[in-house]
């Protein structure tokens, strides 16, 4: 009976360090945050807060002025427009990538990688300096050349946004044709053989058979890059609104917002009112598309 | 073999997190042991045996803690100061400065975050250790940048401020007033030369032009003065110059600009210096430019960068005290100055033959007449980005400045209110 029941034991004493690991680095800072939330933890209050309730969330749902709704909303369309661009993009690169008889495959494959190597943030300054800078970046640099005026690529709010979308398809771009081009690998050439007997071009093939049999194997792939898009900080930040060379566009998606608005005050609790319900709005999020992507039937 | 394998890495696992807290434990007995000995021996000759560790934090350049460190070796072996270099100091303290085995027991930093840590109630005033008097030699402007809600709670050491400067080899004569200085721009703005540039769009750098017009961003009543009519003025008339700048107006284009003979004057910091000698060029300081329509010199912020002490050292008060009293001697000024050009705030220093000679550091001391220290109230904090947002939305957006800085002013009441 001992033995029975040390044998149950084992495999959570394995795995405790990692649980523990995991709890210490990502489940306590969330209960922790959500701990401040209900206080009254600011400036005046730093070391001696109070359980002050639901006050904050108050503050933050009713104090819900449009800008809050104007960031929710531009998050929304830049979630949408970066995810349907690289699945395009990231789709088209990986077909060519798998053409029959390809020289060179590994170097093409190798330079798609480089933006996905490079830190972040030093790519996004990188960009910010040195191709989008009106008087001096490569961009202007070139179209002065064509014959064409400068264009201020940060200044004002659509043009920013496109900005903003370009570089992040830079930066994300490299993850989705790997992942797609792995898939790709992985179907069957079987499909394609009888389809082609069958007298399918190429785009009844793409349609019919490469997108359904890639749905299922992406899908997680595809919901990690949704959330990491919506939560995207950096690069609104670090293009437009970096203290000390803001570029007059108001771009704020919901986290830039909240960052200016709750994170400069130093009012920890109104910011971590704020930080919980930006997480309960991306759990319901992942709840609502959870199922949607699976595929894996080939249409007939 | 598996099974043995993976207990080794659980037991690693283990012991990497452990040893991380065991470190912790050793320090707090150190502390402690060091506040007990304080404490029971009261023999002046048993004191002397142990001495008195003093920790300063910093974050500035190498050369200053050189200084201070210098300075305050001069108190040893009864007490023993270690200037340490910790990186994002202001947040650190945020974190730790109640705990005082973790904190320091006092840092050398700029004056404006006095506020914040006041409310925080991690400083201890200052004149809890040395009398009021030690200040009367020091310039009247670095008392007060060091003073919030009537206490005192920084040692000024130095200040500095924002210089008119230019380059010798392309501008013969520095312009006198500000009208001067748009004409002179007009006629040497052309070909990717500039004949002036400046991070327009940052608060830091137009708050001198506010000033001039005398508005301010917020007063030490903790009220902001975005929409006072003074300010809105100041924000027009500086409008006209944005158009021949370089349009980002960020750091490193500007700086840049004039290292590399691009641009024939600048308004920066005397932190720019030595990168510049460095490049060849031939560096003149003239004083600021005056507003035609006021008859005021642009007046940028001051900062005055001292040493605070933290509450968790009010048990160490004498060797706190006798740090405080040499540094408040003219001996770190001059030294400080010497080394990286800096002007000292104790007006004995200038006595000294080797800062009156120095054309930066008498130009720093001219302009201390006029210059406004930044404000050291916590609600500062949010009123950069705003007016940030302000001057970006003005100068490179188009922004009507008269709304802009209503609105701006009405979001700058908002978020002070979000801070309680």
């Amino acid at each position: 009976m001992k033995k029975r029941g040390y044998k149950k034991i084992i495999p959570y004493i394995y795995s405790f360090p990692g649980l523990a690991l995991i709890g210490l680095m990502i489940v306590f800072p969330i209960l922790y945050t959500g701990y401040i939330s209900l206080t009254n933890m600011n400036v005046y209050h730093w070391f001696d807060f109070q359980v002050i309730g639901f006050q904050n969330y108050m503050k933050a749902l009713f104090v819900l002025d449009t800008g809050f709704l104007t960031a929710f909303g531009r998050t929304i369309i830049w979630t949408i427009v970066n995810m349907v661009l690289q699945m395009v993009i990231a789709f088209i690169i990986a077909s060519l990538l798998n053409v029959e008889g390809l020289r060179l495959k590994g170097l093409y494959k190798t330079i798609l990688m480089f933006p996905w190597a490079m830190p972040g943030y030093i790519s996004i300054l990188l960009w910010k300096m040195g191709m989008f800078n009106t008087e001096f970046g490569l961009l202007n640099h070139w179209l002065n050349k064509l014959g064409f005026a400068n264009v201020h690529w940060l200044n004002s709010n659509n043009i920013a946004f496109a900005s903003s979308v370009m570089v992040n398809l830079w930066l994300a771009l490299p993850f989705m044709i790997m992942i797609i081009d792995g898939a790709l690998q992985s179907i069957d050439k079987a499909y394609y053989e009888s389809a082609t007997i069958e007298g399918a071009g190429y785009f009844s093939k793409a349609r019919k058979i490469t997108i359904p049999l890639l749905r299922p194997i992406i899908a997680p792939a595809v919901v990690i890059t949704i959330f990491t898009t919506f939560k995207q900080f950096d690069i609104i930040y670090l293009l437009t609104q970096q203290q000390g060379s803001k570029t007059g566009a108001d771009i704020h998606t919901i986290i830039t917002y909240t960052y200016e608005k709750a994170f400069v005050t130093n009012n920890y609790g109104y910011s971590s009112a704020i930080s919980i319900i930006i997480f309960m709005i991306l759990i319901i999020f992942s709840l609502t598309i959870r199922g949607r992507l699976k595929g894996g039937d080939v249409d007939a | 073999m598996k099974k043995l394998l993976a207990i080794l890495l659980i037991a690693t696992l283990c012991m990497s997190t452990i040893v991380g807290c065991g470190k912790k434990k050793e320090e707090d007995k150190d502390t402690t042991s060091n506040l007990e000995s304080e404490n029971t021996s009261g023999d002046k000759k048993e004191e002397a045996k142990e001495p008195t560790h003093i920790k300063i934090w910093y974050e500035t350049q190498e050369a200053i803690a050189e200084e201070l460190q210098k300075e305050l070796d001069k108190l040893a072996p009864e007490i023993v100061v270690s200037v340490e270099r910790k990186e994002k100091l202001t947040e650190t303290l945020k974190l730790v400065g109640n705990d005082p085995s973790s904190a320091p027991d006092m840092y050398f930093f700029a004056h404006d975050k006095i506020g914040i840590f006041a409310e925080m109630g991690i400083l201890s005033p200052i004149t809890n250790f040395i009398p009021e008097s030690t200040f009367d030699d020091f310039i009247p402007m670095t008392v007060s940048a060091a003073t919030y809600k009537d206490q005192i709670y920084q040692l000024p050491i130095y200040f500095e401020s924002l210089l008119f400067m230019y380059n010798k080899a392309l501008m013969k004569e520095a312009p006198r007033t500000t009208d001067d200085l748009l004409a002179y721009m007009e006629a040497n703005t052309k070909d990717g030369n500039y004949g002036f540039v400046e991070q327009h769009s940052t608060a830091y750098f137009t708050v001198g032009w506010i000033h001039a017009y005398d508005g301010f961003v917020i007063n030490d009543k903790a009220e902001p003065g975005l929409d006072l009519k003074e300010t809105k003025d100041a924000i027009k008339y500086h409008k006209q110059f944005v158009k021949y700048m370089p349009i980002d107006g960020d750091y490193n284009t500007m700086t840049t600009l004039f290292k590399e003979g691009k641009a024939h004057s600048t308004i920066g910091g005397p932190w720019l210096i030595p990168d510049l000698v460095e490049n060849g060029i031939d560096i003149g300081i003239a004083p600021m430019p005056v507003v035609n329509e006021t008859l005021k010199a642009i007046s940028p912020f001051a900062g005055i960068q001292g040493i605070c002490v933290l509450k968790g050292a009010e048990s160490k008060k004498e060797a706190v005290a006798k740090v405080l009293e040499q540094l408040s001697k003219p001996d770190i000024g001059i030294n400080l100055a010497k080394a990286i050009g800096s002007a000292p705030v104790n007006n004995n220093c200038y006595e000294d033959d080797a800062v009156k000679s120095n054309e930066i550091v008498m130009t720093l001391k001219k302009a201390s007449a006029t210059a406004v220290p930044m404000p050291n109230v916590p609600e500062m904090d949010v009123m950069w980005a705003i007016t940030e947002n302000l001057l970006s939305s003005v100068n490179k957006g188009d922004a009507d400045p008269v709304t802009a800085s209503d609105e701006a002013q009405k979001k700058a009441l908002e978020q002070i209110e979000a801070m309680k």
